[in-house]
């Protein structure tokens, strides 16, 4: 992963995280976008894995699933900006 | 009781979720922590069942604790103030929840610092209550204010570290916490979230304050790497946060900064478990 790939991906990935503590709709396009930058590079099956989460279930809703699954994705994408954060700094 | 990224493997199962998937996800960050071996002391988990649905018993605290090697966790209650609005209900099922896991959970207690705080850390501190959680967004106070000085300087007396919220909220930190210290210039307070709520102006207030530590639940990995390895603790915001991230940031931050291996082993447990030790 290149820091400029690495920067790409913190910033789509803050807003993923605002949008899913917001439990704001605009949540799944943000995940498919996010996932479309990290296609390929090492953490697009944790990118892909919340993507597939948004897809298949409400991650806005108030269900014990929905909002585990929000939950679940709101690590995976977590896990992801971490790594891209520090590519960004090394 | 199957958990994957912290949560519920059947409840996510039964949403739709692909459970294998996401577990050998999860089985990749522990794989491939790099973390030194030693016990591993988590300063900040919430029990109980939060305003916001967020929701977690000792079981599966313990559970997650087993999984992530974790030796034991300071735990708090969640934002669950309770009819009397001074978490007494809320306390006493933190410290019933360390009593039946002997070493394993450290209990501290939380209080609202304007509705009864004074009998309910008495009453925390009689029952066994090593520490104090004080969260100025979700109580609505400044940490300058009169009345949190007061559970400040209370807690202190007892021997008590004071691990206060200091991720997101409107206000300003170091200014508060400037004035909070001057009043109690004796107090150790942690600050959770590496601060992030004001990550640049705490780091060049209290940087290297004898009093602060920072701890790493949920923080910013660039604010972490710009803190002294010394004066953090980890942590991982239990239900909020889970251990696999929390784990991985410090390994991350640990790489990033050129933190030494027994520099992370005290983040990791060492200086956390020193700060309690001189809890009277």
């Amino acid at each position: 992963m290149t820091r400029v790939e690495a920067v790409r991906l913190v910033a789509a990935l803050g807003a993923v995280e605002m949008a899913l503590v917001r439990r704001d709709p605009v949540a799944g396009p943000l995940l498919a976008q996010a996932a479309r930058a990290a296609d390929g590079l090492a953490v697009g099956g944790l990118v892909a894995a919340a993507a597939a989460l948004s897809r298949t279930i409400d991650l806005h809703g108030q269900t014990a699933g929905e909002r585990a699954a929000r939950k679940a994705a709101q690590a995976l994408c977590r896990a992801a900006a971490q790594r891209c954060q520090a590519v960004a700094l090394t | 009781m199957s958990r994957v990224w912290g949560e519920d493997a059947a409840v996510l199962a039964a949403a739709g979720a692909d459970v294998a998937g996401l577990t050998a996800l999860e089985d990749a960050i522990l794989d491939g922590l790099a973390l030194p071996d030693g016990p591993r002391w988590d300063a900040h988990t919430h029990l109980g069942t939060d305003a916001d649905g967020h929701a977690l018993d000792a079981a599966r605290l313990v559970a997650d604790m087993d999984r992530w090697g974790i030796a034991a966790s300071v735990a708090f209650p969640a934002n669950e103030p309770g009819p009397d609005g001074a978490f007494t209900a809320a306390n006493d099922a933190v410290l019933a929840a360390a009593a039946g896991h002997p070493g394993r959970i450290v209990p501290f207690c939380r209080v609202a610092p304007d509705t009864g705080a004074g009998a309910a850390i008495a009453r925390a501190a009689a029952g066994g209550a090593r520490g104090l959680k004080l969260h100025p967004v979700a109580q609505g106070f400044a940490p300058e204010s009169p009345e949190c000085i007061a559970c400040v300087r209370l807690a202190t007396e007892l021997g008590w570290p004071v691990l206060f919220h200091a991720g997101f909220g409107a206000r300003r930190l170091a200014g508060p916490f400037r004035a909070l210290l001057d009043a109690v210039p004796a107090a150790r307070i942690i600050l959770a979230h590496g601060a992030r709520g004001d990550a640049r102006a705490v780091r060049e207030a209290f940087a290297d304050h004898p009093g602060v530590w920072f701890d790493t639940s949920l923080a910013a990995l660039p604010d972490l790497v710009e803190l002294r390895p010394e004066r953090l603790v980890f942590g991982s915001d239990r239900p909020y946060g889970d251990h696999g991230t929390g784990l991985q940031l410090v390994g991350l931050a640990a790489g990033v900064a050129g933190w030494t291996t027994a520099q992370v082993a005290g983040i990791l447990g060492g200086t956390l478990r020193a700060l309690l030790g001189s809890a009277r």
